[in-house]
């Protein structure tokens, strides 16, 4: 006899801890007993029910039936209807949506990475193999049907690339994969190339057929290490099944990969840099044109590709470039994988479909900012991007509705930040990790966001004027206008964005030296409450630099000339006595 | 859908991080010296990186659950409650709400 399982959990996020779960099971088990049911159920608590802020949820399996806002009256007629008669519910009934569509992640947490054949038992290197039956120009087409778009930033659209690529007279022609990610917060590639290594080997193999290449190269940033392996290891494999080497499939196609380390340079993953890089060269950009599908790797023609771009390949061949192109908005097709991090209840990777709101993925896919804080913003697109603010974030995701915000969707990072986050100390860190990272090559770039820096650290430190918000407005235009490439022309975009949404903060910080969200240190005073405190003296013996001065009968007080912010004070306070301004 | 009987472990980066490799050598070696028809397979990131280590089981005669925050108690309980009982376990089932292309 088929048993009946039933998931049920309390959703609010607002109260995570699991009594109001139990209770409610505890209700539910309690009238489960009082009818006689004929066949087996199973009542399960369930940690992570699939949604978030619906009250309480339950999920009835196999049929999977979901009922949400649950009261104690629903449930006899929960057991009546359903579970009885297995009528639905329509009033309680939650129609769920398909949030997340999976293409590139497709066989990630599903297959052994480490195993090709769990890959080809999955309809892997069907696209290849359907590829090479086809000619060249027929895997272009099929891309420039899908529309699909490069994945590591820029939008360019694939076709094009390979197209030019393929147009150009060489002997010899390169496929690389730009696997150098190094947005801060950002893992989709190297959870792409740890999960499922052989999809991004299949684009690359595809690429090489495509645009008449015979070798390719992985420029995986050294610092990962498990990706690399499973990628050697899955080259090999490749080889010793006749998916890469000479006469790929019983054809007269010759390919072969190797996987090249970068050695952590953040600029190197802008393309003419990792190619330069690839030569052996110091890691520094160059004007373009040429473009490398014209003049790339040691001059010849190169089509270079993000990691994601590529494992979209293998599935635009082998289901068709209309099949794909179902999937997201006009101006962007397909899906894209976000690794949303920061101040979320849920951080995870996650892939919808081009079109989803970033309200959807904050809140319906990773459950809410924690601790149930109100949100200030979205960060998207790492140091190259911008934040989005809260009465933004209806805002479908797709290459220009984000460009049109000013943020842009960059490789895939998406950093939530709360109220407690100084956006101002934000747009500092993100400018000072462009300032290490310059390579020093174009001086808008070497000395402009240098001096940015300078005038953002003043900020934080009260020493700021109104003009330098002027100034930091000039610079940013010098910069993005002039710069040699993509870091130095995209580095001021966190402070441009931050400044556009956000002055008021700046002025805070300039006018009233005060930081609200009670960041920048150099702008925050504590005071012990008088009449609120009880002389237990935990900040005295808490204080790392010795300025609470007092006894347990005269009471407290901080010393601000020694006092250097750390707020430990506050954090031992156990009846919040101690104010921060 | 018939069950594969097979239970995945999640062993990216995330999933190692977070102790991935002793849940799995565990239910590796037990199942394998309880003889059970069951394979254990080590798998990519599911995505869920906030609730490794992950374990997902697909046994025939009971539902395809996930189960998250993984410890050796849990992996217990899913060798002798899950497996062979067949009863889920409570407070640890992570609901994955995706459609995977095939």
């Amino acid at each position: 006899m088929k048993t009946t399982t039933i998931l049920i959990q309390n959703t609010d996020t607002k109260h995570p801890d699991d009594s109001a779960t139990q209770d409610f099971y505890q209700q539910f088990i309690d009238l489960l007993t009082q009818s006689s049911l004929d066949f087996p159920i199973e009542v399960i608590r369930s940690k992570d029910i699939g949604l978030y802020d619906h009250g309480n949820v339950i999920r009835i399996l196999p049929e999977n039936i979901v009922y949400t806002n649950l009261k104690v009256d629903d449930i006899k007629r929960i057991i009546s209807a359903t579970l009885k008669q297995g009528r639905i519910l329509t009033d309680l009934h939650y129609k769920a949506q398909i949030k997340q569509h999976r293409i590139v992640l497709r066989n990630c947490g599903k297959i052994n990475p480490e195993d090709i054949n769990d890959y080809l038992e999955n309809k892997g290197y069907n696209g290849l193999i359907k590829a090479l039956k086809g000619k060249p120009e027929d895997i272009i087409e099929e891309l420039k049907i899908s529309k699909l778009r490069g994945r590591g930033g820029g939008g360019f659209p694939t076709w094009q690339k390979w197209s030019f690529a393929k147009s150009q007279q060489a002997d010899q022609k390169y496929v690389i994969c730009n696997a150098d990610e190094g947005d801060p917060g950002a893992y989709m590639d190297r959870s792409l190339l740890e999960g499922d290594p052989h999809s991004v080997i299949e684009g690359m193999i595809i690429a090489g057929y495509a645009i008449g290449a015979s070798q390719g190269y992985l420029y995986v940033r050294a610092e990962y290490p498990l990706a690399i392996k499973r990628l050697q290891n899955a080259i090999q494999q490749a080889t010793q099944q006749g998916f890469l080497g000479e006469n790929i499939q019983g054809t007269t196609f010759c390919f072969n990969l190797e996987v090249r380390l970068g050695a952590g340079a953040f600029v190197c993953g802008e393309e003419t840099a990792l190619i330069a890089s690839l030569e052996g060269k110091r890691g520094t950009p160059r004007p373009r044109p040429p473009y490398p599908s014209v003049s790339g790797l040691w001059g010849k023609p190169t089509v270079i590709n993000n990691v994601e771009t590529l494992a979209n390949i293998p599935y635009i061949i082998s289901k068709g470039g209309k099949n794909y192109a179902k999937y997201g908005t006009s101006d962007t097709t397909g899906t894209k994988v976000f690794a949303v991090t920061g101040k979320i209840a849920n951080s995870g990777l996650v892939e919808v479909p081009m079109g989803t709101t970033l309200r959807q993925i904050v809140y319906d896919i990773c459950g809410g900012v924690e601790h149930g804080i109100p949100i200030k913003a979205v960060q998207t697109g790492g140091p190259s991007g911008g934040v989005i603010p809260e009465d933004y974030l209806d805002t479908p995701v797709e290459f220009g509705s984000l460009q049109n915000l000013g943020s842009i969707m960059g490789s895939g990072g998406l950093i939530v930040i709360d109220q407690n986050d100084c956006v101002v100390d934000l747009a500092k860190f993100y400018l000072q990790f462009c300032v290490d990272e310059s390579c020093g090559k174009c001086a808008p770039c070497r000395l402009g966001g240098y001096q940015m820096l300078q005038i953002l650290e003043k900020i934080t430190k009260a020493q700021g004027t109104t003009e330098d918000l002027e100034k930091l407005a000039s610079i940013s235009k010098a910069m993005s206008r002039a710069s040699l490439c993509g870091l130095g022309q995209s580095a001021p975009n966190p402070v441009v964005s931050t400044l556009k949404y956000f002055k008021q903060e700046y002025l805070e910080h300039i006018n009233n030296h005060s930081c609200p969200a009670g960041i920048c240190k150099e702008l925050l005073t504590y005071t012990i409450i008088q009449n609120a405190c009880r002389k237990c003296g935990l900040c005295q013996k808490n204080c790392p630099a010795d300025a609470i001065i007092g006894d347990r009968e005269k009471g407290y007080h901080i010393v601000q000339e020694k006092c250097i912010k750390c707020g430990q004070c506050m954090e031992a306070c156990k009846f919040d006595s101690i104010r921060r301004d | 859908m018939s069950a594969t009987n097979t239970i995945k472990v999640g062993m990216s980066t995330c999933g190692l991080g977070a102790g991935a490799q002793e849940i799995y050598d565990y239910l590796k070696t037990e199942v394998e010296q309880k003889k059970l028809p069951i394979t254990v397979k080590k798998v990519g990131c599911l995505g869920m990186c906030f609730a490794e280590p992950l374990v997902e089981v697909d046994v025939t005669g009971t539902p395809h659950v996930l189960y998250g925050k993984v410890d050796l108690t849990i992996a217990k309980k899913i060798l002798n409650t899950h497996i062979r009982d067949k009863r889920l376990i409570h407070d640890h089932i992570y609901y994955s709400d995706m459609e995977a292309e095939e």
